[in-house]
């Protein structure tokens, strides 16, 4: 792949959903109280549990708070950038127009992933580092230059694990066509990375750990920031990322074989 | 009544086999929220694991026995215009959206039960132990916790006719339900306060009140005082629905000219 061709067309995309959102400039003040009443939700429900304990799984309170400023932020670049794509390709494939995109001179994968952003909901991505800056001043505990490059590392790292994970959900369109709606899916999965992965039990824990690495993807950058990061665990998330990357582009090609089959 | 009835039911349940997959997906959607929940309660007080375990399994059957979507189709058929399909159909509109919510939740309760006694047999913390007059109230509480949560979503749902943000004002009242409904915790694990509210407000009723019958954690004065408020609430919602109905009326005739 050509890095700066598609870079130039990811700007377009960008710009031609800037000017659409604009449109609609009145729906941003909603959007913005939409996010902070959920962000005030989210925090009103740990300090619930924190009620009754001081402990979650082993993370304390300021901890779980930058736990959840993580998870806040990664949702925000997910509804940002992949949520509004969903529908639109399960429409595509239902009515059989996905054919133009895959005759546009640029990568399917790329085009039917990234051509649909929704701005206001970068407002996520800005509170959830809000909660992650007052998570670490209730732990009283200011990160060094390596604690945040390796959190940095850690988040790129988890960016491409959500993609690729998401992208294999998206791709099941291709046989499960009457669903409106897959998202939920991902969004029941990824819930369980809300809280510490040292909270869950048996075989639940087992999954989100080393199937669908939830507990990797928001518990390994919060505990980086927090100072509590290894070599090996950063060099294992990056492989992790790749290998589920590589995974989801082999399925996505599948899946486009079967596509032009059934078409005929 | 009866015969239109069956007939309604009847219809509804061919349209549900229509979209098996997708009421199956959308059956299971909703379990893994309480789950986490569950897991977050078991760590915090590992010694009541077993009492966690069945609070919130309970959670996941009595939410889908009184859950309520009519606000969602009420919104989108209103602002689309096909809600005067429905008028114009000899029976009031709500009562096929009482077919269709018996429909489903018969479903559910046929699918659920069986996996519930079959987790049972396995899992010992699932077994109930309730006698047979806590079984009545219990069905009872479930039945009213329904006839709640389905005329207020059905009158929020009649608020389409004057505004367009009708999903989300309904969004805030979920959230709201979801900590006084006893979904996020159970509600003795609630600060004082909250807990105070949680009794006079109508959530309470959708989701906590039958467990509460259920585990035996309300009886005698409590159960009589709970049933007492939820019928308060189902009067009061009876009477809203009907005068928003009313209003929505004229309004629609007002537009549609």
């Amino acid at each position: 792949m050509n890095m700066r061709r598609y870079g130039r067309v990811f700007r377009e995309f960008f710009r031609a959903c800037l000017v659409e959102e604009l449109e609609y400039r009145s729906e941003f003040f909603g959007n913005f109280i939409a996010s902070f009443f959920g962000i005030a939700i989210a925090l009103l429900t740990v300090h619930i549990f924190f009620y009754q304990t001081d402990r979650l799984g082993g993370w304390t309170y300021g901890e779980v708070l930058v736990l959840l400023g993580v998870f806040n932020t990664l949702r925000g670049w997910i509804d940002f950038a992949l949520r509004p794509n969903m529908p639109r390709l399960l429409e595509h494939v239902r009515r059989g127009t996905l054919d133009y995109i895959l005759t546009k001179p640029v990568d399917s994968m790329f085009y039917v992933s990234f051509r649909h952003l929704v701005f206001w909901r970068l407002i996520d991505v800005a509170l959830g580092i809000g909660v992650i800056g007052y998570g670490l001043y209730v732990e009283r505990y200011v990160p060094s230059a390596a604690d945040v490059l390796m959190f940095f590392v850690l988040m790129t790292a988890s960016l491409l694990l959500i993609y690729s994970l998401w992208m294999m959900l998206m791709t099941t369109s291709f046989w499960v066509v009457r669903i409106d709606d897959l998202s939920f899916i991902f969004d029941s999965f990824f819930d369980t990375a809300r809280f510490p992965g040292s909270m869950y039990r048996g075989a639940v824990r087992f999954v989100i750990t080393y199937v669908l690495p939830a507990v990797l993807i928001t518990n390994t950058p919060a505990l980086a920031l927090l100072g509590k990061w290894s070599m090996v665990a950063v060099l294992a998330a990056l492989a992790v990322a790749m290998l589920f990357l590589w995974a989801s582009r082999r399925f996505w090609r599948f899946a486009l074989r079967f596509y032009t089959g059934a078409g005929g | 009544m009866i015969r239109k009835y069956i007939a309604l039911l009847r219809m509804k349940y061919i349209e549900m086999l229509a979209y098996r997959l997708a009421t199956f997906v959308w059956m299971t959607g909703a379990i893994t929220q309480p789950l986490i929940t569950m897991f977050v309660w078991m760590n915090i007080h590992p010694e009541e694991s077993d009492s966690f375990v069945f609070y919130f399994m309970a959670v996941i059957f009595v939410e889908r026995m009184t859950s309520a979507w009519d606000v969602w189709e009420l919104d989108r058929e209103i602002r689309e215009g096909t809600f005067s399909n429905l008028l114009l159909r000899p029976l009031h509109p709500i009562h096929w959206a009482i077919a269709e919510n018996i429909i489903y939740k018969w479903l559910f309760a046929v699918i659920l039960v069986p996996v519930w006694v079959v987790a049972a047999t396995f899992w010992p913390a699932l077994r109930p132990h309730m006698t047979a007059s806590q079984i009545m109230l219990f069905l009872m509480a479930v039945v009213l916790g329904a006839a709640l949560r389905f005329l207020l979503s059905y009158s929020c749902g009649l608020l389409a006719f004057w505004m367009t943000k009708v999903a989300a004002v309904y969004g805030v009242i979920d959230v709201i339900s979801l900590f006084l409904s006893g979904r996020i915790a159970p509600l003795e694990m609630l600060p004082p306060a909250l807990r105070e509210w949680s009794e006079w407000l109508p959530f309470r009723y959708m989701i906590s009140f039958p467990i509460e019958i259920a585990t035996g954690a309300a009886d005698g004065g409590e159960l009589a005082r709970g049933f007492a408020i939820a019928a308060g609430w189902m009067m009061a919602l009876i009477g809203a629905l009907q005068w928003l109905w009313k209003a929505g009326m004229r309004k629609n005739q007002a537009v549609g000219g």
